[in-house]
């Protein structure tokens, strides 16, 4: 059915359509054993001016098929069969000279990684002047000038100095808007971005792909977007195309594959989180809001000394919060908030430098660090990057048997045991117990690293980005796992996460954080569907979550944040609010007023003196 | 409560695994295969390498059973004086000889200037040698891995302190430092395996120290620690065997040059005293005699360091080449 909605497309609109491939198979011979057929059968037709979204797991061939459309392939694979027309000619029946003119000129490409895509000893704007003056037959000086305008274009502030720097004087955000520039300085018919913005935190990606998708629109540019990301695809693109195992095995209108996808792998993974918000509310609401906080923390601070520097890295800001037996409290932020510190502070892999944690009616943050191991059983954590996490010589069985010997009294034969009900507990096979790290998948790799955290039946574990290393589908896998964990074991979980998506499905309450301090802690509901700071707004509005019914570009006023957040050392910290400087919000009192945290009446938390004061009208958010 | 969709136990059961995986997958996805090296294999593929084997294990056995193998008594003096090797044209007939027909051994490699075999001499010396060089690097690796642990994983002014002596040590020449710590402690087998533990130690501390701080950002440490252990315990059950890999190699290595550093220092007569059997001595007694045309004297023991330490570096060389 796939192969004829292709076909049909192909036929009927073969003169109108910017890209066209067909049939298309890249092989990579495999030196023992068959070779292997990366992209096979592949049959694609781009109009111009649309957007799509190719998606598939890790390894589907959606790169290298990407990589194709300009005639490229990673060695030592080959282009077997096939045809790549663009404008209806063959690339691959060109020479090599006139493609390599057409790339950069007709199709751009921006690849992930923006700062190792980047001449790291090349001004920027010589690098956008060079790829113009490649393709364009005009002067030095109009190329500059090219430039400037350029990163004008793709929202980059004063570009007269920018287009001076060097990458490594970019952030990563701003380097990524230059490979954009340099992608459409020659107004290119088709762009190809491979995960474009992985690695981003979600403010940025939101401006990033906003940019990209008006300049494309602007310019009635194709684009070919590879993503592993459901809410990006939701959000930016006019039709999926999934791929498995190096075949379309889906091409459909957005709309109509996230109301009905129809091939399995589709299914699975859009039936898998929304599996996983059934099971969260399954289990969300049990919190016994009267009973005595498990964990309170109070006024914590953590600044790392810099060296050779008066000033210091304020991690984090007088941090308040609490957490119910087996509830699940989210702790939300972009990279830099001080999000990861909270949670090592809490379990004191890093001292905190003032402030109490009460964990059980007991102040940890004051035992002697030799004491305190006694009570890390109580205490556990799960990383975010699972292999990291373990021991890359230590089987799954030596990793489970740590914590029952330290915090256990167990006969060996009990051990034995024990550790068989773990494996069964997370999910993992008995085959797997004497499996190395590297010799399982990476979901696997993160069931027994929380195997290994409730080992010693911990009544509190902090979740720092647990999925954020995994793919969608294992991701909601782990997530619901986690939340069975905690419905059977009474568990109560610290999450840290950046994925806002994830954050919605196991969270009871929700802290969100900026610049190390926080700046609003509500439940769920209030925080993800009315969001009162403007901070919580923007991240809240960028965060692109896989639902077609608001998508971001057809928003009338899409919120977001300028600029980026400043590195929080101590010279660098604004005087008043920290957002002062990209709220769309702030007037002239906030620079120098410093905001507390205010509970409102609806019993949310605010730091933001307007939104206390009624000052700041409450419109209804998108999400 | 309402019962879980997927209860935990059964997410994926064999089958579903095996549907995951998927023979088009292995271009871009890690090898999950154990990497273990196949040292057959890499034995029978890898000429150097096998040659490299071949010459570590003759010196080991040479080492326990050359003394007993010789034809003569390496230290007591049994034929004439600077008698030179039989031409080699001879040597299979003299073998078929000594074997059949029972026939006196001759001296394939001539004798000295004292009379005694250059071949009994040289198959009998790996066990001086070996022994010392075998002793020291091992002793050298074994402390060396332990400071630099301490050193990467500690990072505390004695450990810095510990560093700049092993810079000062490493300042200065390998060979002057121990001929130094010989003369200044005196001449036995004991002092010269200290002194060349001591020579070799900064390698091991500063390969160790740059492993183990590349390991410390690492996220099984900081795991280490949440589960509960101590500082001591992460650094030794944690750190150090992930750390180890390059002393390792390093090892055979050093056993090749600490072989080349004993005989040197025999040489120069700051090693064992003679009449022991021990290469760098039979070179030193034979090289004022290569003047007079008596090559085979030094020429003998010389190719026989030479071999060796160019088979524990080609072993060496063959692992680490695995490794990286």
């Amino acid at each position: 059915m796939v192969a004829e909605t292709n076909e049909s497309m192909v036929a009927g609109s073969s003169s109108e359509n910017i890209l066209e491939v067909r049939d298309l198979s890249v092989r990579f011979p495999i030196v023992e054993g068959p070779d292997v057929f990366a992209v096979r059968d592949f049959n694609l037709a781009v109009k111009p001016g649309e957007f799509v979204g190719l998606m598939g797991e890790p390894g589907c061939g959606k790169s290298t098929a990407a990589m194709s459309f300009l005639g490229l392939v990673r060695p030592p694979g080959v282009i077997e069969t096939g045809q790549i027309n663009f404008a209806g000619d063959d690339i691959l029946k060109m020479d090599e000279e006139t493609v390599r003119q057409m790339r950069g000129r007709d199709i751009g490409m921006i690849v992930q990684n923006p700062r190792y895509s980047l001449h790291p000893m090349m001004r920027v704007g010589d690098q956008i002047a060079n790829v113009y003056r490649a393709h364009n037959d005009v002067g030095k000086r109009e190329a500059w000038e090219h430039a400037v305008s350029m990163l004008r274009m793709v929202g980059i502030n004063d570009p007269e100095r920018r287009v001076k720097a060097y990458a490594h004087e970019l952030s990563s955000g701003m380097a990524q808007r230059v490979l954009i520039a340099i992608a459409l300085s020659s107004q290119p018919k088709l762009l190809i971005a491979d995960e474009p913005t992985s690695g981003l935190d979600v403010t940025i990606q939101a401006q990033f792909l906003d940019q990209m998708w008006d300049s494309c629109r602007q310019a009635s540019s194709a684009v070919v977007l590879v993503t592993q990301d459901l809410g990006i695809v939701a959000n930016y693109c006019d039709r999926v195309v999934i791929m498995h195992e190096g075949t379309i095995v889906e091409d459909a209108d957005v709309y109509t594959f996230f109301e009905s996808p129809q091939h399995e792998y589709s299914r699975r993974i859009l039936q898998l989180q929304r599996e996983a918000q059934e099971a969260g509310d399954a289990v969300l609401g049990k919190i016994d809001r009267t009973a005595p906080p498990i964990l309170e923390v109070k006024d914590m601070s953590k600044l790392f000394p810099i060296r050779g520097s008066e000033s210091k890295v304020h991690a984090v800001e007088h941090a308040d919060f609490e957490l119910r037996p087996g509830e699940c409290l989210g702790l939300v932020g972009e990279s830099g908030s001080g999000k990861t510190t909270i949670g090592r502070c809490v379990l004191r892999l890093v001292e905190p430098t003032q402030g109490e944690i009460v964990f059980q009616e007991r102040n940890i943050a004051e035992i002697r660090p030799n004491e305190f191991r006694k009570f890390r059983g109580d205490l556990q954590i799960v990383f975010q990057d699972p292999l990291d996490s373990l021991n890359p010589r230590w089987t799954v069985h030596q990793v489970l048997s740590e914590p029952l010997k330290l915090h256990t009294n167990l006969s060996p034969e009990e051990k034995e045991q024990r550790i068989s009900e773990l494996l069964n507990l997370v999910g993992l096979e008995p085959s797997m117990r004497f499996a190395l790290p590297r010799e399982m998948s990476a979901g696997r790799q993160q069931r027994a690293s929380i195997a290994r955290a409730i080992a010693s039946n911990p009544d509190f574990i902090v979740l720092d980005e647990p999925t954020s290393a995994l793919t969608p589908e294992t991701t909601a896998e782990i997530i619901q796992l986690l939340m069975d964990l905690s419905a059977k074991l009474g568990i109560a979980y610290l999450f840290i996460s950046h994925d806002l998506t994830t954050v919605k499905y196991i969270c009871h309450r929700v802290v969100v954080l900026y610049l190390g301090q926080i700046v609003e802690v509500g439940t769920k509901d209030q925080v993800f569907n009315q969001p009162r700071h403007p901070y919580s707004r923007a991240l809240l509005s960028s965060h692109l979550f896989p639902d077609t019914a608001n998508r971001r570009v057809d928003r009338e006023v899409r919120e977001t944040l300028e600029g980026e957040i400043p590195s929080p050392i101590t010279e660098n910290l604004p005087k008043g609010c920290y957002l002062y400087g990209r709220c769309p919000s702030q007037v002239d009192k906030c620079r120098d007023l410093p905001q507390e945290l205010t509970k409102l009446d609806d019993g949310r938390s605010v730091r933001c003196w307007r939104v206390a004061e009624g000052d700041l009208p409450d419109e209804p958010a998108a999400h | 409560m309402n019962e879980p969709t997927n209860p935990p136990g059964h997410i994926e059961t064999p089958e579903d695994i095996d549907q995951h995986i998927e023979p088009h997958m292995v271009v871009e996805t890690i090898p999950t295969k154990r990497r273990q090296i196949d040292l057959v294999k890499k034995f029978k593929e890898e000429k150097l390498f096998a040659f490299g084997v071949i010459i570590v294990f003759l010196s080991i056995f040479l080492a326990f059973f050359g003394p007993m193998i010789s034809p003569y008594d390496p230290n007591f003096a049994t034929g004439n004086v600077s008698v030179g090797p039989p031409n080699i044209l001879d040597w299979p007939g003299l073998f078929i000889d000594t074997v059949f027909l029972g026939a006196d051994p001759p001296h394939w490699f001539g004798t000295d200037n004292s009379g005694l075999d250059i071949f009994s001499r040289t198959i009998s010396a790996p066990r001086t040698d070996l022994q010392i060089a075998l002793i020291a690097a091992l002793l050298s690796m074994a402390i060396g891995t332990t400071l630099g642990l301490l050193a990467g994983f500690f990072r505390h002014f004695l450990t810095e302190i510990l560093m700049r002596i092993s810079d000062l040590l490493q300042a200065f020449p390998v060979f002057i430092t121990a001929m130094i710590l010989v003369a200044l402690s005196g001449r036995s087998t004991t002092n010269i395996v200290i002194a060349l533990t001591i020579v070799y130690l900064p390698i091991f501390i500063r390969l160790t120290r740059a492993e183990v701080l590349g390991q410390m950002p690492r996220g099984y440490v900081e795991a280490a620690r949440a589960v509960g252990n101590s500082e001591f315990k992460v650094a030794f059950k944690h750190v150090l065997p992930n750390s180890l890999v390059p002393s390792l190699i390093q090892l055979s290595t050093t056993v090749g040059f600490a072989i080349l550093l004993t005989s040197g220092l025999s040489f120069v007569g700051a090693g064992v005293r003679p009449p022991t059997a021990e290469w760098g001595l039979m070179i030193a007694l034979g090289a004022p005699q290569i003047i007079l045309g008596e090559w085979w004297q030094s020429i003998f023991p010389g190719v026989a360091i030479s071999l060796t330490i160019f088979g524990y570096a080609a072993v060496g060389h063959g692992l680490e080449e695995d490794y990286r």
